[in-house]
């Protein structure tokens, strides 16, 4: 077996010119820049970082858009909203989230999954306070200014068209485009509670032209109106026999 | 001339009148004894000597403040960060660490050695703050000007490897242990070097006192320049005796935690702390003593201005060494201190023999 002569070249840092010069010279270097300009270091209370526009510090809210959906409750990983019932002049008695910030981790899933784009990402960050109740962010306190960049907003694509190839971007909350509600018509008793719970009013009890042959009045279904459903989910929740389900876009 | 001890010396004896003129104001017969004694001769000089001790001990000890401001901003910026933050540009934060170290609790381990964990302590103390007074600031403004002073100096000075090893064999804790070994070793190995280039500004000065080997310089040249081997040697055994960063094995924080002083809390550690500032302000005192003409300069200020300026470049260059580099093993520090600053320290004391033999200067 041949072993193979090799020359080994001493690295710089290893030679006392590279340990002692060079190192120093960099530190120099360094010295001079910062006397001359001014450190690396940001100052933090007195100095701020600028932060970039999608920056995801603490959910905002929009209280004119809001529909009480509950979808952001869903989502949140930490469970950290709620939705709690508020009374406004402009809106009524309502329900709309409130946010425990102290539990908040800032993923902004829920700005990411509103479907109206009323729940925002804003770059307020500094949230410490004396008590816990301070941090309860109650629908009113959670309202937030908007800036173009606070919401977010991202394009898909579907995987089905993908592999086929033909590959489409769908922007994010396009109407035609969602999950949709299927009814298992065997199952429903036209309780109509969907319909009473919807908070876009997409669904509609229709006449389906049948009697019910107990009391000889009409039966009604409820009809779904794609374009206005936000899939919340709400009615699959409400629905008493668990007639509705959700059919998934793949 | 007018020294320190002159100025002080009206100041002591009007003290001591007001004292004795007091003690008569009593009019108690067995006090009379007393104020004419407070006018004598050796009283009179007992308390000047403590003035101006206490004078000196408190303005070096302020330097050594300086030292350590200094340091944490320079290092802060050759780090690209900011140093210290409290106060005015940071000063501050030494008072601050001081009054947190001093209402620390005061802990000795059970195992250990109380009575030599207590002295060790006292020992490299008490060695820091006499090394203070061997070394003048000008020929004005000192405590103490024998003829033997830097020897003197010197002899205080490699008493700290003694007492590093008491601390750290009474702490009983085996990283105290490893660092007193680790600092005899090392200290011992630099001394040789650094008492070989002392002796090289001995045979050309022809002095062991501070105020001679300064003026030698004064009449003829910076020693320095002559004698470039012996100011580059000096320099780096001085960083080594100083334990800072490329040697500092002895407290090698990421390997031993605190090093010797590992199980010392309160205000002896931060004394401790604080004594390694005054002890590399002591080198950097006697670099600019032996090689960079000590309070030699022109006559704009005063001579204790030059001095102590000349002694802050010194440490800028410490501090530059100490950000720039990073520590070295154990054998390497010896075989530095043993086969390269040894010959080059001979090589050294070889030449200055030739200058003098010749009679260049």
């Amino acid at each position: 077996m041949k072993i193979e002569e090799r020359t080994y070249t001493k690295a710089d840092h290893l030679r006392p010119t590279g340990y002692i010069m060079k190192s120093m010279k960099v530190t120099f270097k360094v010295l001079w820049r910062c006397t001359k300009n001014r450190p690396n270091t940001i100052l933090y209370p007195w100095e701020k970082l600028v932060y970039p526009d999608n920056y995801r510090g603490r959910p905002g809210i929009i209280l004119d858009k809001c529909i009480g959906c509950a979808r952001c409750v869903n989502v949140c990983p930490n469970q950290c909203i709620e939705m709690v019932s508020i009374e406004t002049p402009e809106l009524g008695k309502v329900k709309r989230p409130q946010i425990n910030v102290a539990r908040c981790m800032m993923c902004g899933n829920c700005a990411e999954i509103c479907p109206t784009n009323a729940m925002l990402v804003t770059p307020e960050f500094e949230l410490a306070s004396y008590n816990r109740a301070d941090m309860m962010y109650d629908p009113i306190k959670l309202q937030h200014p908007h800036k173009p960049g606070y919401e977010v907003n991202y394009e898909f694509a579907l995987s089905s068209e993908l592999k086929a190839g033909t590959a489409k971007t769908y922007a994010k909350n396009d109407p035609n485009m969602h999950d949709t509600i299927v009814l298992d018509g065997v199952k429903c008793i036209s309780c109509a509670r969907c319909a009473k719970t919807c908070p876009t009013g997409a669904i509609e009890m229709v006449e389906t032209g049948e009697l019910n042959p107990k009391n000889k009045k009409p039966i009604k279904r409820p009809k779904f109106e794609n374009t206005k459903c936000v899939v919340c989910e709400q009615c699959v929740e409400v629905c008493p026999k668990s007639a509705l389900s959700i059919k998934e876009v793949l | 001339m007018e020294t320190l001890y002159t100025v002080l010396q009206g100041l002591s004896e009007w003290l001591l009148g007001v004292i004795a003129w007091l003690v008569d104001w009593t009019r108690l017969g067995f006090l009379s004894g007393l104020a004419d004694w407070l006018e004598t001769e050796p009283v009179l000089t007992a308390v000047t000597t403590l003035l101006v001790a206490v004078i000196y001990l408190i303005t070096l000890m302020m330097m050594g403040l300086c030292f350590i401001w200094m340091e944490r901003k320079f290092l802060g910026r050759f780090m690209d960060r900011r140093g210290t933050q409290v106060g005015v540009l940071g000063f501050f934060q030494n008072f601050a660490d001081g009054i947190k170290v001093v209402l620390k609790e005061h802990i000795v381990p059970k195992a250990a050695d109380r009575g030599l964990f207590e002295f060790a302590i006292f020992a490299i103390l008490a060695t820091s703050f006499m090394l203070f007074g061997c070394i003048p600031l000008s020929p004005q403004f000192y405590v103490i000007n024998v003829d033997l002073a830097l020897l003197l100096g010197l002899a205080i000075f490699s008493f700290a490897p003694f007492s590093i090893l008491i601390g750290g064999w009474a702490s009983n804790n085996k990283f105290t242990l490893i660092g007193g070994m680790r600092a005899a070793a090392q200290l011992i190995a630099l001394e040789i070097p650094i008492l070989l280039v002392v002796v090289s500004v001995v045979v050309m000065t022809g002095s062991l006192s501070f105020m001679d080997i300064v003026s030698w310089q004064q009449e003829n040249i910076w020693l320095g320049i002559p004698l470039f081997i012996g100011l580059i040697t000096f320099l780096i055994a001085a960083i080594g005796e100083a334990e800072r960063v490329p040697f500092d094995l002895p407290e090698a924080e990421a390997e031993l935690v605190e090093g010797w002083q590992t199980e010392y809390g309160d205000v002896r550690w931060g004394l401790v702390m604080a004594s390694d500032y005054f002890r590399a302000y002591i080198m950097c005192a006697l670099v600019t003593m032996m090689f960079l003409g000590g309070w030699d300069g022109p006559d704009f200020i005063w001579a204790e201005i030059w001095f102590l300026s000349k002694t802050f470049i010194v440490f800028f260059f410490f501090v530059w060494v100490r950000a720039a580099m990073v520590r070295i093993r154990t054998d390497q520090i010896l075989t530095l201190g043993w086969r390269r600053l040894l010959p080059l320290a001979v090589v050294n004391l070889l030449i200055a023999i030739a200058l003098k033999t010749a009679e260049v200067f």
